[in-house]
């Protein structure tokens, strides 16, 4: 009985997070499981829209003018408690609470303005022709045009610099050649 | 996981034939044909037969059809070409079309993949289409290994004997067998063009220069050539070439072989001239610089490049006249056993293990 590798396996592999040997196996299997094959296709869309999903937008402005008048207030708080201390010159709480608020302040702005995930980036990569067992297949997005060996036969496959791969088998005493462009 | 529709998928594809098409199309078996729409995904999985006529007067030698995906990406296209084919006029002929496409669903209707024409070669090298895919320059590249390898395998005959075909058979079938092959993804790089030395070479990164097996009868001789090589990633390859024939040049290809860490040596593929546009005069130099990165790997692993040697493999003149290695060429040197046999020879020796050598006999008398 053929064995299919687990959903979460299938997974990973569609991610491009399967171990190393994970992948080797999942690849192979694919290969010549329709059924694997399709599921690995609906990961992959599946993970293009989880992708495409955009948080929703930030008011950086309204956020940055929040920031400055908290750090305006804080430090008018501190040049109080410094007028205090000074008349006092010991230990005060409200001063250790001002600084506080201050650090926190102040590693907030950090975090709020570390860089949102490159999706753009991501989302721009070009297409990629690959040579696989089955076929030859093209690349973009979720979106994949495969030329399949008939019946799954073993093919020659040549590759052009130019940006072509071309796979050829017999196959009832004729030729075939597939050829798919990258443009 | 979304609901699944079941869709037509004889529907999804549209078949245009020209209307002045010397091929006429007869049927489509559409097989165990599927298209579905799950949860906003079409999966598309063609396994077509087209039965096509040859309703010309001359006898059809090869035959290529563009196969386009709607709306799939720019450019992205592919074609299915039958070579090594003899068909009389009126006869028929079959073309399998086996595509899987996946793509999401989108707001336009109409079939989702295109077969057309883009050409048919004809035995006395003429040729009907609109060639969108150069596969004029294909095929008669094909058509003349086929006669190449059918004159030297008649010669054999003539000169050993049954026997003597028998064994050059089971040779070939072994070189088929234990030739070594590489898996490639290519894209693009978006280097500056004309850009004649590399540039911007990242860490881990190293210029390889190419070596040469200079084969004594080709038209064109490369002169000096690299590549950018990361690991098991060979980026922009540049070669330069001259012309030392006495005729112009319009089209020239480099083998590119491969020599892995254990000293494996693979044919990674071919440099072929840039520019369609490309007319390369007697006795001038030009350049091959194909903008892309080809990262290789055999049975899942990556293969690290240490060496890389390439040879003139075809050559197409100005006249539309076309050079390929001669048998001695290819047997003189390693190329016999790295290099894919013609479409001929692979085609000649699967009639020889599957129908045996009177077959095969019979085959070679036909032309």
């Amino acid at each position: 009985m053929k064995t299919h590798p687990s959903e979460a396996d299938l997974a990973l592999f569609a991610g491009g997070e399967a171990g190393r040997l994970s992948r080797f196996f999942v690849n192979r299997h694919v290969r010549e499981c329709r059924e694997c094959m399709d599921q690995v296709n609906r990961f992959e869309l599946l993970r293009l829209e989880l992708r495409e999903f955009e948080p929703p937008p930030h008011d950086w402005n309204r956020l940055a003018a929040e920031m400055r008048a908290n750090i305006h207030v804080g430090l008018e708080a501190g040049e109080c408690v410094r007028l205090a201390a000074a008349e006092q010159r010991g230990w005060s709480p409200k001063l250790a609470v001002a600084l506080a608020s201050l650090m926190l302040l102040v590693g907030a702005s950090f975090l709020l303005k570390s860089p949102a995930p490159n999706i753009a980036v991501e989302q721009k990569a070009g297409a990629v022709l690959e040579s696989t067992g089955s076929g030859l297949e093209l690349r973009h997005g979720s979106s994949s045009l495969t030329l399949l060996n008939h019946d799954g036969v073993a093919a020659d496959q040549t590759v052009s610099a130019q940006g072509e791969i071309r796979a050829r088998y017999v196959d009832g005493g004729a030729v075939t050649i597939n050829n798919v462009y990258l443009e | 996981m979304g609901q699944e529709t079941v869709l037509d998928p004889a529907s999804s594809v549209k078949i245009d034939l020209p209307e002045n098409s010397p091929l006429a199309l007869i049927s489509t078996n559409m097989g165990d044909s599927r298209a579905s729409n799950r949860g906003g995904t079409i999966v598309l999985d063609l396994h077509m037969a087209l039965t096509l006529r040859n309703s010309g007067a001359r006898r059809v030698r090869g035959v290529t059809l563009l196969i386009t995906a709607q709306e799939f990406a720019p450019g992205g296209k592919g074609s299915v070409a039958r070579p090594c084919i003899d068909v009389p006029s009126g006869e028929q002929f079959t073309v399998p079309v086996d595509i899987r496409l996946v793509r999401p669903v989108q707001q336009a209707g109409g079939p989702l993949v295109r077969v057309q024409l883009d050409g048919v070669l004809f035995d006395d090298l003429s040729f009907f289409g609109p060639n969108r895919l150069n596969s004029q320059r294909a095929m008669t590249f094909w058509e003349t290994e086929a006669q190449r390898d059918r004159a030297y395998f008649k010669h054999v005959l003539q000169a050993r004997g049954d026997k003597g075909l028998g064994e050059e058979m089971l040779q070939s079938i072994a070189r088929q067998a234990e030739r070594p092959q590489l898996n490639v993804a290519l894209s693009r790089n978006g280097r500056a063009t004309g850009s004649i030395v590399p540039q911007g070479v990242a860490a881990g990164e190293h210029v390889a220069q190419f070596a040469f097996l200079k084969l004594p009868n080709a038209p064109v001789q490369p002169v000096e050539g690299w590549a950018e090589i990361a690991g098991n990633e060979a980026r922009s390859p540049q070669i330069e070439i001259v012309n030392q024939s006495g005729k112009p040049v319009r089209y020239v290809e480099i083998g590119w072989m491969v020599k892995d860490k254990e000293g494996h040596e693979y044919l990674a593929g071919s440099v072929p001239g840039s520019n369609s546009a490309m007319l390369l005069p007697a006795g001038q130099h030009s350049r091959l610089l194909p903008d892309t990165t080809l990262k290789f790997s055999r049975t899942g692993k990556p293969v690290e490049i240490q060496g890389m040697t390439g040879f003139v493999s075809q050559v197409e003149f100005a006249d539309g006249k076309v050079w390929v290695p001669s048998r001695e060429d290819l047997k003189s040197s390693a190329l016999l056993r790295i290099m894919a046999p013609s479409p001929e020879e692979q085609r000649l020796a699967d009639i020889y293990s599957k129908r045996g050598l009177a077959a095969l006999v019979a085959e070679l008398n036909r032309y």
